[in-house]
This record gives structure tokens, C-alpha cells and sequence, in this order.
């Protein structure tokens, strides 16, 4: 499947583009309709993914190696 | 009074900046630091200075955002992801003090909710095939960029970003089923 600019919405929710891109979707965001109404559905994702996050932090501790 | 006029026109973009500031505080503050709290660990001080630099960002980006009112809260969370993510990389290396102490110090009221709401994000990344897990895994889990995680998992960025498109809209439908995204 080729690329498409529409996919860095979910990384954008994220936070997780790189700088270069995070600019680029942002100034693709703000023309694309599509982007910003799955931009909006999306950005509820991270939260709860975030609840995991710090779940694993206060059991895994031990398994953590320096990276 | 002309040297109170003159005063006013030279500070009237500064007073209205304030006030734009100020706006965004209260519109926004709350349920902003509500979100960045999570994503901090509950570490409220950190959580607060995020919020400050978010808004900051936000009155800097101003004129953009105005033209897309709809947008300003999902640019918000996304800014604010990005500098605890920035915060969290940088701490990294450190071993977590805060957090056992900040955990023992103030009472998290929603301590059983946050551990089921785990639970229940943990089963539904299960329900994801295995590519779509591993690249939320790789990236916003590990708090790596997608130019990491695609040099980690030996496949281009591009096909790290639409897995992660599809994942992410994935994992959304398992949580809108389990009744925790909305």
C-alpha cells in the first residue's frame, strides 16, 4: 500500500512525527477536512493508552534496560 | 489625556495578548491538565508546566488556529503529547524518582479506575494483529518517533505510519466497544 498524507493523522495524534513531518501534516491539517474530522476522533486514543503506560511503569520497573 | 493614550496604543497588543492567554486558561486549562496528568504519571507539577507551555504555544500559533476553531482543542492534546514526550525522553535516562514518592504522597482518587482502564486497553491491543501492535508498541508506548521505530523494526516510515493509521483506528473501535473512548 502506497503512503498517504492522510495517514500521518494517527501519528500526529500521537505526537510521535518527526519534527519535519509534524509541520508538514500540521499545514496539510489545516486544508484537509478528512484529516481534521479523523484527527478528531482519534486524539481520544492516546489517554486511555496512557493509562497502560503508567500501569506497566509501576509493575515493569525491573524489567527496564538502560536505552 | 495624551500620555495615557499613547501608553494604551502602546500596549494594547500586550493587553490583548494576555487577555487571549488568559481565555485559553480558562477554556482549556482544566480539561487540559486533566488529560496531561494521565500522561505524566500524575505528576501534577510537571503536568502544570506542560499546560503553561502548551497555551503558550497555542497564543504563539494563534492566527492559524483562529482560522480553525474545531481544530484548537485535538492541536492541543497533540502539542501537549509531544512536549511530555520530549520531557519523558530527556528524564529517560534518570531512574524515577518522583514517581513511588508522588505515588505515596498524594492520594490518586481514580487509582482502581486508572488499573482497570489498563486492563481493559491491554486486552484490546490483543484483539490488534500482531503488525498493528507492535507499531503502537514501538512508537507512542516507547516514546519513539516513527523515524526510530521504523529504523528499530527494519521497515520504511511510511509503512510504520499507515500501521499505525490502521492500528490506531483499530484500537479505537475495540475501546468504543468496551465503552472507554468515546
Amino acid at each position: 500500500m502506497l503512503p498517504s498524507p492522510h495517514h500521518d493523522v494517527a501519528a500526529y495524534a500521537l505526537g510521535v512525527l518527526d519534527d519535519e513531518d509534524h509541520e508538514a501534516f500540521e499545514r496539510h491539517l489545516m486544508e484537509c477536512e478528512e484529516c481534521q474530522i479523523e484527527l478528531r476522533e482519534l486524539s481520544e486514543v492516546p489517554g486511555p493508552l496512557d493509562a497502560l503506560r503508567r500501569d506497566r511503569s509501576n509493575s515493569l520497573d525491573d524489567d527496564r534496560t538502560s536505552h | 489625556m495624551p500620555v495615557r493614550r499613547q501608553l494604551d496604543s502602546r500596549f494594547e497588543s500586550t493587553d490583548t495578548d494576555a487577555v487571549l492567554v488568559e481565555d485559553l486558561y480558562r477554556e482549556f486549562g482544566v480539561p487540559l491538565l486533566r488529560h496531561v496528568r494521565k500522561a505524566t504519571g500524575n505528576d501534577l507539577q510537571w503536568a502544570e508546566d506542560v499546560v503553561q507551555e502548551t497555551l503558550v504555544r497555542a497564543w504563539r500559533n494563534a492566527g492559524r488556529l483562529q482560522r480553525e476553531p474545531g481544530l484548537l482543542w485535538a492541536w492541543l492534546l497533540t502539542v501537549a503529547r509531544r512536549i511530555v514526550i520530549d520531557g519523558r525522553r530527556r528524564r529517560g535516562t534518570r531512574p524515577q524518582e518522583v514517581e513511588p514518592a508522588d505515588a505515596n504522597a498524594v492520594p490518586v482518587p481514580d487509582g482502581a479506575d486508572r488499573a482497570l482502564e489498563a486492563m481493559i486497553v491491554a486486552e484490546a491491543l490483543r484483539e490488534l494483529s500482531p503488525e498493528h501492535r507492535e507499531v503502537i508498541e514501538q512508537t507512542y508506548l516507547q516514546d519513539r518517533t516513527i523515524n526510530e521505530a521504523a529504523e528499530i523494526l527494519g521497515i520504511p516510515p511510511g509503512t510504520v505510519k499507515s500501521r499505525l493509521y490502521y492500528g490506531i483506528r483499530a484500537l479505537r473501535k475495540v475501546l468504543k466497544e468496551r465503552g472507554v473512548a468515546s
